[in-house]
């Protein structure tokens, strides 16, 4: 599997636990915008946001809160990815 | 301020035990919970014990319908007061746990610090302690239980559609945005020191203040308020905007929505519709305040989802400003109907 299918299958799992108990939304699809499907929303984002900080060692900081990274579930892989890259690896 | 009690059972809401014999409920627990629930507060019960025969001896006291989401269980307490809070999105610090047990009462004050916990034999005092004093009781405090009875239909209609949209579409949502009049004004001021999540900036407008706005003696000022109904039933009146617009400039300086309609995009149809009208007025750009409070994340969040952006720092208050211009307007979530 590679580095994007492994975030996007975690991501993946994690909305639909979350966001999606009760309806099966297995095909979920990566381009979809979370917000306008209804998946996510405001509040519901600050939650996920602090689930990757957590599950990918990573801080996001307040500017980053935009649509060009969280919109859909490539986007979101792609930041994360992004991110992942540019912490700075341990002495 | 507090918004529910948690009740133990044996000794507390009842004299006796109930798996041992009979009990009676304690005159002083049905005034607390008769009188807090017409003041909004709402109630629930984590307890040991079979829920089933506890539902039904409940029933025959007249107050089973006083309890959202009891847990009645051999849980540790701690994890029974999580699932309330979950369940009726009440944060930990709203929450006060009344339990006659020193163990329990030491035990949840331990595991979750941020409940109140108090001794049975108090329970009477509960009636005036002041995180339950309310200045003037609103529809929506009297009708807050009735909120979460349709809150939990919401939920359970939702297991019969295929994703979220095709739920949200058939609930029929329809946000009525309106100027407030007087008779808003004990709603106004409750919605904004009680929200904290979807709230721009936790500033409380004194009661004055905002007479002044609706007398139209603070230039510019208006307040609109949002009432949302879906096809479960009424939220009664769930959001308010403060905007001061001057010729050409718009400025929002304060937005709240209550938390019991998060997750189904009100708080991003409120702003979208309020930034359309605007635009409508020909004001090109529009500027948001913002301030930290702790809890408010998701405000940021929605206003730089929108396309607003940070424009300068804070200033001595911690207020940040933000600004988006108007045209293209943000799109309204399409399940949402505004009038």
């Amino acid at each position: 599997m590679s580095l994007r299918q492994e975030v996007e299958a975690k991501i993946r799992k994690y909305i639909c636990d979350n966001y999606l108990p009760r309806s099966a939304e297995v095909n979920l699809c990566v381009d979809e915008n979370l917000f306008d499907s209804g998946i996510l929303d405001s509040a519901g984002l600050i939650s996920f946001i602090v689930y990757l900080e957590k599950s990918f060692g990573l801080t996001i900081p307040d500017e980053d809160l935009l649509p060009e990274h969280f919109s859909s579930l490539k986007a979101i892989s792609s930041y994360i990815i992004e991110k992942t890259r540019s912490v700075p690896a341990g002495e | 301020m507090k918004k529910c009690i948690v009740w133990d059972l044996d000794n507390t809401l009842w004299d006796g035990v109930h798996l041992e014999g009979d009990i009676k409920v304690r005159p002083e627990a049905r005034q607390v919970i008769e009188a807090l629930d017409s003041r909004g507060v709402l109630h629930s019960i984590a307890s040991r014990g079979e829920q089933e025969l506890a539902l039904a001896t409940l029933r025959t006291t007249g107050l089973l319908d006083y309890f959202l989401v009891p847990q009645i269980n051999w849980e540790p307490k701690p994890k029974n007061i999580i699932s309330i809070s979950k369940a009726l999105q009440v944060s930990l610090d709203s929450i006060v746990f009344v339990d006659d047990d020193p163990f329990e009462l030491a035990q949840v004050a331990y595991m979750l610090p941020e409940v109140m916990t108090v001794d049975a034999v108090l329970t009477r005092q509960l009636l005036v302690h002041p995180c339950f004093r309310v200045e003037q009781n609103t529809q929506e405090a009297q009708l807050r239980r009735r909120f979460y009875l349709d809150e939990q239909a919401r939920q359970d209609a939702q297991r019969e559609y295929p994703n979220r949209k095709a739920f949200l579409q058939s609930c029929a949502m329809r946000l009525t945005l309106r100027p407030m009049h007087k008779g808003d004004l004990p709603r106004v001021l409750e919605l904004m020191s009680r929200t904290h999540q979807l709230n721009t900036t936790g500033r409380v407008f004194a009661e004055e203040e905002l007479v002044s706005i609706l007398n139209d003696r603070r230039g510019g000022f208006c307040i609109k308020v949002a009432d949302l109904t879906d096809r479960f039933g009424g939220y009664g009146t769930i959001g308010a905007a403060i905007v001061e617009r001057c010729d050409s400039s718009w400025k929002l300086h304060l937005l709240a929505v209550s938390c019991r309609v998060l997750g189904r995009g009100v708080e991003r149809a409120f702003l979208a519709s309020l930034l359309d009208d605007a635009g409508k007025a020909g004001c090109a750009l529009a500027l948001a305040l913002f301030r930290e409070t702790g809890r408010n994340r998701a405000m940021l969040a929605l206003y730089q989802m929108m396309g607003f952006r940070k424009c300068g720092n804070c200033d001595g208050e911690g207020i940040a400003e933000f600004s988006r211009v108007t045209e293209p307007p943000p799109a309204i979530p399409r399940w949402i109907q505004v009038v």
